[in-house]
């Protein structure tokens, strides 16, 4: 009986780590940071969905534009409200493929990578490639990215009067801690 | 003597634009706990709803609190420390994460909840991706 469980769980996990099919995380955590003379405006989700194909290395990512959470209810409210206008575009979608994915990204050592893809911020599409790392970490699959945007690109205006407050561009970290789930 | 009281005034409404101004940028978030719910849904309904017409649920429902009761079925704290429960479905069903604030002050209340057995929470509802998301959100019984 042990035995049958103990050999259960080995196939269960192997089919887990090594299996075909897709990674999944649905509490990822992105932040949105910009560092600014008054005050540093930093906005956290821990709320975003990835999901990593890992036959053909695509990576889809996307985040409520409302979950992100500053330390002013203030911020939150101009975030929301005067630049994302969040009501009419209340999702940020990222949809990208690793370059030269192969399958022994997924099993080994934290490794750097490279993304390619469409990033969507306010209802607007941009091609991007962003550096990242991807690989294990005790045993589970761990994707990170840092890069930089700038908010003009995403047809978000930023009134001039207040321009000079916010940094010119936003850095966006983003990290997900897989799971495997589908055959 | 009049233009004495013409800067009194002056000043009293420069003071009080400034107490305004500051009580505005030093506004605190939401107090999710003494929040009235406008809506009062079954999980099970909830997720019927966002599943076949996304557009007009999250219309209905985003940034609304909403009190939703269903089955718990995972019960995790995430990296962050923050509580995270999950109702109906584990891929596609409610997902809540607890206020910190409230988490802190009402953990006994939170390791009681066993899972298979109904909860019902109140929080904030965010949309839909892939579940439904909830934040912040208590725990009413």
């Amino acid at each position: 009986m042990l035995k049958k469980l103990f050999i259960l769980v080995l196939l269960t996990s192997s089919v887990g780590a090594f299996g075909q099919g897709k990674f999944i995380a649905k509490n990822a955590f992105i932040s949105f940071y910009s560092s600014t003379p008054m005050e540093d405006i930093l906005g956290e989700s821990n709320e975003a969905v990835t999901i990593l194909d890992a036959e053909k290395g695509e990576v889809i990512f996307q985040a409520i534009m409302t979950t992100f959470h500053f330390k002013r209810a203030l911020m939150e409210e101009h975030f929301n409200e005067n630049y994302m206008e969040s009501t009419k575009f209340p999702k940020t979608k990222f949809k990208g493929t690793i370059e030269g994915f192969n399958k022994d990204m997924l099993k080994g050592p934290v490794a750097n990578i490279k993304i390619s893809g469409v990033l969507n911020v306010h209802g607007v599409d941009k091609t991007i490639t962003v550096p990242g790392t991807l690989g294990l970490v005790d045993g589970k699959l761990v994707g990170t990215s840092k890069f930089k945007v700038t908010p003009e690109d995403f047809g978000i205006v930023i009134p001039s009067v207040v321009r000079e407050k916010i940094g010119k561009e936003m850095e966006i970290t983003v990290k997900a801690d897989y799971l495997p789930f589908g055959q | 003597m009049k233009i004495k009281y013409i800067i009194l005034t002056l000043l009293a409404l420069g003071f009080i634009g400034a107490g305004i101004g500051l009580k505005m940028f030093f506004k605190p978030h939401a107090d999710i706990n003494k929040l009235e719910a406008e809506f009062k849904v079954e999980a099970t309904s909830l997720m019927d709803e966002f599943q076949k017409e996304e557009n007009t649920a999250t219309t209905k429902y985003s940034e609304k609190v909403l009190e939703i009761s269903g089955k718990l079925v995972a019960k995790s704290k995430l990296k962050n420390g923050t509580d995270l429960l999950i109702l109906e479905d584990e891929m596609q069903g409610v997902s809540c994460q607890l206020d910190s604030v409230w988490c802190a002050a009402n953990q006994p209340a939170i390791q009681s909840l066993e899972t298979g057995k109904p909860v019902t929470i109140k929080g904030i509802c965010k949309g839909y991706l892939m579940e439904i998301k909830v934040s912040p959100a208590v725990v009413v019984k």
